[in-house]
């Protein structure tokens, strides 16, 4: 119990003195994963409105594969990126691997099933008048789009920010193509795994509490998001 | 309400793009990112015992490039290094070392610091074990099933120990000791996570010198059994054979890698590692040449 | 040329026409109520006319121009007018970005924008609300937003659906006199569906009757209500006297027919052995308590069997063979002491008549 008491009291002094080490994995972690969830929601948002307002043989079994994948494991995807990346691999000559690129490529992959699939029910859950007024008030099909995708703004938020959570709380992935290099590649869920199997457990809380508090804020946002709707 | 959360947005998506930005133009501005990065797969012993991250900073100031540990079992170690992800290695696993050059894909191996394996485990030593010959000891273990023991069970030089002195004692390894009973547990993890969960489960288990020695303060655990002649543990550094594996860039840096684990030094810094944090000395350095005891 | 001109217009869906051979001409300033009960296609034909949905058949003319066919060109139609549809909707943002959606997609520039949509949201009375969300507002106050929406962009053309359906009276009124304003102001052509008779006839110069997806009648207000062409027609119109019966003699024009064992005098162009329906206004029937002469040639008589005040008036049914509906004043009704099991005369102007073919 007093480990646990001791552990906690160096958690706090490494979080409060701004401790070097702690702070550059926590930017880092918060770097990669908002990376990702940009990046994916660039591609996402577009891909998403475009399966949602065309009607094309297969729609139901694409969305509903999409959904399957919501909870597609981080190692899975960690080791889909690895053997892309690998030198061995196909993509190999890119020299990615073990780089903080690599890791962001394999959340973008991590986090599009959320983002794709929550942005479409969120799309099919605007008012299908909302669709009719708009055309009759003169928007061509891609002003028709960028509306009815602000109107589903809360939920297409709510989207984004539960893909940023999953991205900022996986191991496996960051663990297998990022490789956990100190300075480099290490984040804070691979910090936290390693330094814990060190018994190293002053700076493991230390993150893990950085991370709570990085859930806590995404709640928030999120709950106040819900109010808003 | 409404402003903020225009606010938050543009942050996120500027903080979001700036490694994109930062990434594309790392080739020519940022002198930081134009380094070479050489990768270098350690075994997980001389990585947590924290040698690798006092070694990391002087090579790369030497030589003015970015040095990536990346530490694994030697086992993954090996398999990496086969498909051109690492360009040197520092490992502790004479035979599969061998192998290694012999199937052409490491070009030398270069011994440069060793000490011993020891087996830890709690003091009251529930198998009574204590001082026997590391082969009678694990015997003793198999035969009795009295206390635990916990394994890396990953392919890793100590697992590879570990399964020498299996030998010794006559069991066969994949059929025998494999599945022998709960009283034998695989961690599949480093050498330091297998400590601390023998530790947790008050188990004997096989490690190397240096990492029990820096974990010690961490442990209840204590020295079981520490001497006979298998149990010495030689770590030498292997540079990937560009030849054999065209993808990789950087093999004359990796060559600089094994001057400078050689180099005089070097090797008195190695010696030197730990003595004063614990008292003891962690490494024996041996400058490229084989220990017979 | 008419400056809107819809030929043999049709539409299905799930393989069943709701709405065919539709031919109608619409002048530019012209206002035209479509009427029809619910069901009958008017929502249909409105959205071919925006052009949100594509016909099934025939086609559009606008200044003789086919307009049906390019995907650009629909745009650029549907750009010079403005729909306010059944249910209206507003996006989930303040009034004022609600108003100039339409403005900023044509292309207009922030200065411009702001001008008109603080006019026009003057104009509905709605600029304290300019910056609340717009799904705050109550029904008509939606409503407002959704017409301002709709005439901000300076429509040439303003189709409405059923624009105050599921509005109490008093906001219906509100509505029903800012499109009598725009109208007015504007001189703007106005295509407006709804299924309140009274709001066609105080809002449109002409108006088509829409049946089971075909237009059955155009005229203006006096013609639908006096002559509807069909048994649907005049039940729409709120004809509460239909009568069916049969021609037994036609002598030039003058016709006798048989309706339930009476015989009913009017004139009429059919023939004897002719199934026809009358249509007689409630206020067309005279009550008498004894056979007055009077120049009226029908004189039917019956039994009062209900009575019911409503007002200043007083509505009852005579029953006389078939039931026949009279509407009276209070104060006759007082007078001459009618209430239930009362012998009275209903009396009916042959003028008063109104024939119509039936059909199966
Ligand atoms: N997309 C559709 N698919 C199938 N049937 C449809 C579709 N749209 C309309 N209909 C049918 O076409 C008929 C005409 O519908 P429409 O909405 O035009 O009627 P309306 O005259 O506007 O009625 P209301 O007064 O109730 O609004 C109805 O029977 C309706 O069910
Ligand atoms: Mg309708």
């Amino acid at each position: 119990m007093a480990e646990i008491w001791n552990g906690l009291v160096e958690a706090f002094r490494l979080i409060f003195t701004f401790d070097p080490e702690v702070m550059s994995i926590a930017g880092l972690s918060l770097e990669i994963a908002l990376s990702s969830v940009v990046i994916g929601s660039i591609i996402a948002l577009p891909l998403a409105s475009l399966i949602h307002f065309n009607n094309f043989r297969g729609k139901h079994i694409l969305v509903s594969v999409i959904q399957t994948f919501y909870s597609i494991p981080t190692v899975t995807v960690g080791l889909l990126v690895f053997v892309l990346f690998s030198h061995s691999g196909p993509l190999g000559g890119l020299d990615l691997l073990f780089t903080p690129t690599v890791m962001v490529i394999g959340q973008v992959i991590l986090v599009m099933p959320i983002l794709l699939g929550m942005t479409i029910s969120a799309l099919s859950g605007v008012d299908r008048n909302i669709i009719d007024t708009a055309r009759s008030m003169g928007a061509n099909s891609w002003q028709t789009m960028l509306v009815v995708l602000k109107e589903a703004r809360f939920a297409v938020i709510a989207a984004v920010v539960l893909a940023f959570g999953r991205a900022i709380s996986e191991v496996g992935l960051a663990m297998m193509v990022g490789g956990n290099i100190r300075g480099f590649t290490r984040v804070l869920t691979t910090a936290i795994s390693l330094e814990t199997s060190k018994g190293d457990w002053e700076l493991s809380m230390a993150l893990g509490i950085i991370l709570i508090f990085i859930a806590l804020v995404i709640n928030i946002i999120m709950n106040r998001i819900q109010q808003r709707r | 309400m409404k402003k903020i959360l225009g606010i938050l947005l543009v942050v996120v998506l500027v903080v979001g793009l700036l490694p994109l930005v930062a990434g594309c133009s790392s080739d020519t501005v940022d002198p930081l990112a134009a380094k070479v990065r050489l990768k270098v797969g350690t075994t997980t012993s001389l990585y947590d015992t924290g040698l690798w991250s006092y070694l990391e900073p002087k090579f790369e100031e030497m030589y003015d490039c970015e040095v990536d540990i990346l530490s694994l079992g030697s086992g993954a170690a090996f398999e990496y290094a086969k498909k051109g992800d690492i360009d040197v290695l520092t490992i502790h696993s004479k035979a599969d070392e061998l192998k290694f050059i012999a199937d052409g894909y490491g070009i030398e191996r270069v011994p440069f610091a060793f000490n011993y394996f020891l087996i830890v485990g709690p003091e009251s030593d529930p198998a009574g074990i204590k001082d026997m010959s590391p082969a009678d000891a694990l015997k003793k273990l198999m035969e009795t099933g009295a206390g635990t023991f916990v394994s890396r069970g990953d392919n890793s030089g100590t697992h590879s120990k570990e399964k020498a002195i299996w030998a010794e004692a006559g069991y066969d390894y994949a059929t025998q000791v494999v599945g022998a009973g709960d009283w034998y547990v695989e961690a599949g993890g480093g050498m330091g996570a297998t400590l601390t969960m023998a530790n947790e489960k008050n188990a004997y288990t096989l490690t190397d010198m240096g990492t029990y020695v820096s974990y010690k303060s961490k442990l209840n655990l204590v020295p079981i059994v520490n001497s006979g002649s298998i149990l010495l543990n030689v770590y030498s550094v292997i540079v990937v054979n560009p030849d054999t594996i065209k993808t990789l860039k950087h093999a004359d840096l990796a060559q600089k890698m094994v001057e400078f684990l050689t180099s005089p030094e070097i090797q008195e810094l190695i010696g030197k590692y730990g003595v004063d944090a614990y008292g003891i000395q962690l490494f024996t350095p041996c400058a490229g040449n084989e220990p017979t005891q | 040329m008419a400056f809107i001109e819809l030929k043999n217009l049709g539409q299905k869906r799930d393989g069943r026409h709701i709405l065919s051979g539709v031919n109608l001409s619409v002048e530019r300033g012209e206002s035209v109520a479509l009427i029809g009960p619910t069901g009958a296609g008017k929502t249909t034909l409105l959205r071919l006319l925006d052009m949100l949905d594509k016909p099934a058949t025939g086609k559009i003319l606008i200044d003789g121009v086919n307009v049906t066919s390019s995907e650009k060109e629909r745009l650029a139609t549907r750009r010079r007018m403005a729909f306010v549809l059944q249910k209206p909707v507003v996006f989930n943002l303040s009034v004022y970005e609600n108003v100039a959606y339409g403005l900023k997609w044509r292309g207009l520039d922030r200065h411009q924008i702001r001008e008109k949509v603080n006019h026009i949201l003057e104009t509905v009375e709605l600029t304290k609300y300019s910056k609340r969300n717009a799904r705050t507002l109550s029904g008509g106050e939606m409503q407002r937003v959704a017409i301002a929406r709709a005439i901000a962009t300076s429509p040439e053309v303003l189709l409405l659906d059923e624009p105050s359906a599921n509005l109490d009276p008093v906001s219906s009124a509100k509505i029903e006199d800012l499109i009598s304003k725009i109208i007015r102001e504007n001189a703007i052509t106005v295509i407006m569906a709804t299924h309140d008779m009274a709001q066609g006839q105080r809002l449109a110069h002409k108006i088509c009757v829409l049946v089971n997806g075909e237009i059955v009648q155009t005229g203006n207000a006096q013609q639908i209500f006096e002559l509807p062409k069909n048994r649907e027609v005049a039940e729409f119109v709120g004809m509460e006297n239909i009568l069916d019966g049969v021609v037994a003699t036609n002598k030039s024009g003058l016709a006798v027919i048989k309706v339930g064992g009476k015989e009913i005098e009017t004139v009429t162009k059919f023939g004897a052995g002719k199934e026809v329906s009358l249509c007689i206004r409630p206020e067309d029937v005279t009550v008498a308590l004894a056979r007055l002469s009077s120049s009226a040639r029908n004189r039917l008589a019956g039994t009062i069997s209900w009575v019911a005040f409503n007002g200043p008036l007083c509505r009852l049914e005579i029953d006389c063979g078939f039931p026949l509906i009279a509407l009276v004043t209070k104060r006759s009704a007082v007078e001459m002491k009618l209430k239930r099991g009362v012998k009275v005369y209903g009396i009916i102007k042959v003028v008063s008549i109104h024939v119509i073919e039936r059909q199966d």
